[in-house]
C-alpha cells in the first residue's frame, strides 16, 4: 500500500493488543460456517464509526476494553481461529484467541478529517488485514480505536465476511453499545462440539457449472486474498435528499432510492466500459426478510440474486433497469449452496465483483450503535476483496442526512475518474 | 492376606510407640494408687508432713512453672489472609499467548515452538492472568506500568484483608513486603505506608531478590519480630510483579518464566495479641529454612543474567529438579524430628543406623509425612516440582490437589502461591480444627523453606476469596499435553 506524503505520520502512537472472551470456552467447541458463509470468505468488511468527543471522553483504554470481554463472551466464535478439517473444509475452533485491538492517535481534529473525505486516508483508521497467510493465527475481527486531536474517536471494525453479512456485523457492534449502556446480553450462544459438515464425500465429483452469481478463482490456499486483474479501490459520494428526489423523478416514483441509484450507476458504468465490456448481468444483495440466523444473528443470510438484461444497457432507460432489478432478480442462494456443497466447501469463490454487484445496505442498522448515549456522526463502510467487475454499496445517509444516501463504489482504479464525471453528468452529485 | 497383617502390625507399632509415655505412666499410677489403697489408714497418719518442706516444694513448683511460662516463645497466630483475584480482563488464554509470541518473536520460530511445548505441558489453565502492559505486542513494561500493577495487586489484597479482619491502618505495628524482582525507590512498603497512612513508628521491611520462597522468609521474620514486641500484629505482603520482568529475548532457558509466571499476591495478618487467639485461623508451629547457597551449582541454578543480545532474563539450569530434591531432603532432615510422630522417627533412625552399620544397600526409609500433616501446600512452581514432591513424599493425588489446581487456575504466582493453595483447601471445606498444614516453598539461592501451621478453628466455606466463582468446577483433570 503506497502511503502518500499526506498520510505519513498522520496516524501515530500505535499499540497492538488482543481482547477476548471473559470466560474460558469449552476447548472442544467448533463452529462450522455454512456453504453460503464459505462462499463469502474472500471478502472483508471494513467499517468506520466516527464519534464526537463525549462518547469516549474520560475513558482510559482499560475502561474501553473492559465491556468488550463480556461482549465477546456472548459469541466465542468471533474470538476463534480457522482450522481445516481433513476434507479441507474450513471451520472455526473456539480457542478464545480473541480479536485484535489497535490503539492509535491522529493529528487532526474530527472535523478536519471528515472534511477531507479521502478513501485512501480512511484506510488508515481500520485494519487492512485478511485471513492468511496462516489460517490458525489470523484474527477474524480487528478493532481500531483512533483518538483525534479534539477528543473525537473513530472505531474501525474489520470483519471477515465469512462470519456474517454487513447486517450481522452492524447488529454485533450494536450489542457492544447496549452492553456499555448496562444491558445484560445473556449467556453465550450454544455451539456444537463435533464437525458434522466436514465429512469427506466418496462420491465421484459431479461436474456442473458454477452459478452465474459467483466467480471461481484460482485456489488461494490459506491466504484469503482475492486475485484480481485490476487494482480495485473504493470511491465515496453522498446522494443528498434533493439529488435523490431528482433521481427518483427520472426513474419513476415506483422505485425506492436503492433501485434508482443502482439503475443510474449501472448505466454510468456501462457507458464507461463500452458495449463489448458492458456487464448485462448484475448481482443484487439485500437484507433477507426471514429473520432467522443459524448462530444468533451471525451468518450470511443476505439475499444474493442475479439480474440479466437482454438488451444493451447503455441505451436503456433507467426506469427499465430499475424495473428489471426489482422484478426479475433470481435468488441464487440455493444454487450457490449446492455448488459449494458439491466442492465440499473447499472451492474459492468471489461473489462481490463476480458480476457488477449492487449491495443494498439501506436497512443495515449502522447508526444503532450508540456508545454511552452518543450515536456516530458518520459511518463509512466498504468491502475489501471485491472482484474485477466492481461493487456498489448503498448505505443509509448520516443521521442528519434527512433522507439522503451514502454510496461507496468499489471499482478498478482507472475507472474512477470517468465514473465521477458520469455521475456529475447524471446530476447524482454536485 | 499378608498385606492386611502387615498393616495391622504397622498400626500396632505406631500406637505403641506414639503413646509409650501414656502406656508406661498409666500402669505405674494405677500401681501406686492400688498400693496406697491397700495400705491401712493408720499408715497414712504416720506420714509426717513437714510444713517447711511443703512450703519449699510449693515455691519450687511455682518457680518452675514461672520459668517455663516466661521462656515459652509467644504463640503467633495467623488471623486471616486475602489473595488477589485478577479481573477477567487480564486473562491470557493459551492461544492468545502463542499468537502474541509468534508476532513478537517472528524471527525466532524455534523459540516460539519451544514456548508452545512448555505451555502445552505446563499444567496451567486458560484463566491465568498477566498485567495489562504484557498484553501488548510487543509488551510495554514501563516503570509506571510496574507501579500500577503493584498498586492494583497489593492495595486490593490489603483492602480485602481489612474488610475480612476489621484491621485499621493505625493498628498495624509491623509491615513486611516481599517482592523479588521489582524493587523501586521508594520501596513497596513505603508505597503501602503512604497509601494507607500508617503510623510513623511502624517497623517496616522490604525483602527483595529472595525468590519464590520469600513468602515464608517474611513469615519467619514476622515471627521473630513478634517475639520481641508484645501485643502486636504484623501485616505481611507476598507478591511478584510481572511487568518489569518479561524477558524480551529469545534464549530458550530464559523464556520459561514468561510461560509460567502469572499475576498474583497475598496479604497476611499475623498477631501475638491475646484477643486474636479465638478468632485466628491458624497457629504458627514451626518455620524451617534451608539454604543450599554454599554449593556453587545450587547458587547458580536460578540466575538472572543478560543473554548474548544483552536482554536480561532469568536463566533456569537443567539441574533444577535435582537441586530442588537435595534442598528438600535437607529441609526434611530438620523438620522431620519436629513434626513426625515417634514411631516414624524410630523407624527412620533404625534404617539409618542399619545402613551405616549393617548394609548400605538398605533402601533409605522415607518417613510417612502423611501422619504428621493433614494438608500439604507445595509451591506451584511448575508441574515438575509438584510431580517430584508427590513422588518423594509419597503423597496421594488429593494431597497435591491444592497445588495442582492453583497452578491451573492462577499459574505460578511465586511467593503468594502457597496462600492460594491454602485458600483452595478452605474453599473446599476441608480445613478442620486441629488439622496440620505443611507449606513448602522453593526459591532461587537455592532455598527450601517450610512452615507448619495448626488450624485453630474449623473454617467454614465463605463466599469471598479468589476461588469463590470457580471452586465448584474444581478439581479438573489436567491432561499431560494440552492441544492448543
Amino acid at each position: 500500500m503506497v502511503s502518500s506524503p499526506m498520510s505519513e505520520g498522520l496516524i501515530y502512537d500505535k499499540k497492538l493488543s488482543s481482547v477476548g472472551p471473559a470466560y474460558a470456552t469449552d476447548p472442544d467447541l467448533v463452529y462450522e460456517p455454512r456453504n453460503l458463509d464459505l462462499a463469502m470468505k474472500l471478502h472483508f468488511l471494513r467499517g468506520i464509526y466516527y464519534f464526537e468527543r463525549q462518547a469516549f471522553e474520560g475513558l482510559t483504554i482499560l475502561a474501553i476494553k473492559e465491556p468488550m470481554f463480556d461482549w465477546l463472551n456472548k459469541y466465542p466464535v468471533t474470538s476463534g481461529r480457522f482450522r481445516r478439517a481433513e476434507s479441507g473444509r474450513a471451520y472455526i475452533k473456539c480457542n478464545d484467541c480473541g480479536v485484535r485491538f489497535l490503539e492509535a492517535k491522529c493529528d487532526k481534529t474530527l472535523e478536519e478529517w471528515l472534511e477531507i473525505r479521502d478513501a485512501s486516508l480512511e484506510k488508515l483508521l481500520v485494519s487492512n488485514q485478511i485471513i492468511g497467510p496462516e489460517l490458525g493465527f489470523s484474527p477474524l475481527i480487528f478493532i481500531q480505536l483512533t483518538k483525534f486531536k479534539c477528543g473525537g474517536t473513530s472505531l474501525g471494525l474489520s470483519w471477515a465476511h465469512v462470519l456474517g453479512d454487513a447486517f450481522s456485523a452492524a447488529e454485533f457492534l450494536s450489542m457492544l453499545g447496549r452492553l456499555v449502556a448496562g444491558q445484560d446480553l445473556g449467556p453465550p450462544f450454544d455451539l456444537a462440539q463435533s464437525l458434522t459438515k466436514s465429512v469427506i464425500s466418496h462420491d465421484p465429483p459431479k461436474v456442473a457449472e458454477d452459478p452465474i452469481a459467483v466467480k471461481r478463482v484460482e485456489p488461494v490456499g490459506d491466504n484469503w486474498l482475492t486475485p484480481t486483474k485490476f487494482k480495485v479501490e473504493p470511491f465515496y459520494f453522498d446522494v443528498t435528499a434533493t439529488h435523490l428526489a431528482h433521481l427518483q423523478s427520472k426513474v419513476g416514483p415506483k422505485f425506492g432510492p436503492f433501485e434508482a441509484i443502482s439503475a443510474i450507476i449501472w448505466k454510468c458504468i456501462a457507458k464507461i466500459r463500452g458495449k463489448e465490456m458492458e456487464s448485462n448481468v448484475v448481482t443484487i444483495c439485500k437484507k433477507s426478510e426471514e429473520g432467522n440466523k443459524v448462530y444468533g444473528m451471525l451468518g450470511n443470510t443476505q439475499v444474493v440474486s442475479v439480474v440479466k438484461a437482454d438488451f444493451p444497457i447503455v441505451d436503456a432507460e433507467p426506469s427499465v433497469l430499475a424495473k428489471l432489478m426489482r422484478e426479475e432478480a433470481f435468488d441464487m442462494r440455493d444454487k450457490i449452496d449446492e455448488a459449494m456443497a458439491r466442492e465440499n466447501g473447499v472451492v474459492d469463490y468471489v461473489i462481490y465483483g463476480a458480476n457488477m454487484t449492487f449491495v443494498n445496505l439501506e436497512d443495515a442498522k449502522f447508526y444503532d450503535f450508540e456508545y454511552r448515549g452518543q450515536k456516530p456522526v458518520r459511518v463509512s463502510y466498504w468491502v475489501d476483496g471485491v472482484g474485477d467487475e466492481g461493487a456498489v454499496l448503498v448505505l443509509p445517509g448520516t443521521n442528519e442526512g434527512g433522507g439522503g444516501r451514502a454510496v461507496v463504489a468499489i471499482l478498478p482504479e482507472e475507472e474512477i475518474v470517468r465514473f465521477e464525471a458520469e455521475l456529475k453528468r447524471e446530476r447524482l452529485i454536485a | 492376606m499378608p498385606d492386611i497383617v502387615l498393616k495391622f502390625v504397622k498400626l500396632g507399632y505406631q500406637y505403641l510407640v506414639n503413646h509409650v509415655l501414656a502406656l508406661l505412666l498409666i500402669p505405674t499410677a494405677l500401681g501406686v494408687a492400688v498400693e496406697i489403697l491397700r495400705s491401712s489408714p493408720a499408715r497414712w497418719n504416720s506420714f509426717q508432713i513437714d510444713p517447711l518442706h511443703l512450703i519449699f516444694c510449693s515455691f519450687l513448683a511455682v518457680f518452675i512453672a514461672t520459668v517455663y511460662f516466661m521462656s515459652k516463645p509467644r504463640s503467633i497466630y495467623l488471623v486471616d489472609y486475602a489473595c488477589y483475584k485478577p479481573p477477567v480482563t487480564y486473562r491470557v488464554p493459551f492461544s492468545t499467548f502463542m499468537e502474541h509470541s509468534r508476532l513478537i518473536l517472528k524471527d525466532n520460530p524455534k523459540s516460539v515452538d519451544f514456548q508452545m511445548r512448555i505451555l502445552e505441558r505446563s499444567g496451567l489453565g486458560e484463566e491465568t492472568c498477566l498485567p495489562p502492559a504484557i498484553h501488548y505486542i510487543p509488551p510495554t513494561p514501563t516503570m509506571d506500568a510496574a507501579r500500577g500493577e503493584a498498586e492494583t495487586v497489593i492495595f486490593s489484597s490489603i483492602d480485602s484483608l481489612m474488610k475480612k479482619t476489621g484491621l485499621k491502618p493505625k493498628d498495624i505495628d509491623i509491615l513486611i513486603v516481599n517482592c523479588s524482582l521489582f524493587s523501586p525507590t521508594p520501596s513497596l512498603s513505603a508505597m503501602i505506608i503512604n497509601k494507607y497512612k500508617l503510623r510513623s513508628n511502624i517497623k517496616s521491611y522490604n525483602l527483595s531478590g529472595m525468590g519464590c520462597s520469600a513468602g515464608l522468609i517474611s513469615i519467619d521474620l514476622a515471627r521473630d519480630l513478634l517475639q520481641i514486641h508484645p501485643n502486636s500484629n504484623a501485616l505481611v505482603i507476598s507478591t511478584e510483579i510481572i511487568t518489569p520482568n518479561y524477558y524480551k529475548g529469545s534464549e530458550r532457558a530464559m523464556l520459561l518464566p514468561n510461560c509460567l509466571f502469572r499475576m498474583g499476591g497475598a496479604a497476611i495478618l499475623l498477631s501475638n495479641k491475646r484477643r486474636d487467639r479465638s478468632r485466628a485461623k491458624y497457629k504458627l508451629v514451626h518455620v524451617v529454612r534451608t539454604h543450599k547457597g554454599a554449593d556453587d551449582k545450587a547458587y547458580k541454578c536460578v540466575y538472572e543474567q543478560e543473554d548474548p543480545q544483552g536482554k536480561v532474563g532469568i536463566n533456569l539450569s537443567k539441574d533444577l529438579m535435582v537441586i530442588a530434591g537435595e534442598a528438600l531432603k535437607s529441609n526434611i532432615t530438620t523438620i522431620g524430628p519436629l513434626v513426625l510422630p515417634a514411631s516414624e522417627q524410630l523407624l527412620f533412625l533404625f534404617t539409618l543406623i542399619g545402613r551405616k552399620i549393617f548394609n548400605p544397600k538398605w533402601k533409605p526409609y522415607i518417613p510417612d509425612f502423611k501422619q504428621a500433616f493433614e494438608h500439604f501446600c507445595i509451591h506451584a512452581g511448575g508441574r515438575a516440582v509438584i510431580d517430584e514432591l508427590q513422588k518423594n513424599l509419597q503423597l496421594s493425588a488429593e494431597h497435591v490437589e491444592a497445588s495442582r489446581m492453583t497452578l491451573h487456575r492462577f499459574g505460578n504466582t511465586s511467593s503468594s502461591s502457597l496462600w492460594y493453595e491454602l485458600g483452595y483447601i478452605e474453599a473446599k471445606g476441608r480445613m478442620r480444627k486441629g488439622d496440620r498444614v505443611w507449606q513448602i516453598a522453593f526459591g532461587s539461592g537455592f532455598k527450601c523453606n517450610s512452615a507448619v501451621w495448626k488450624c485453630n478453628r474449623t473454617i467454614k466455606t465463605t463466599s469471598d476469596g479468589p476461588w469463590q466463582d470457580c471452586i465448584h468446577r474444581y478439581p479438573v483433570h489436567i491432561p499431560e499435553i494440552v492441544k492448543i
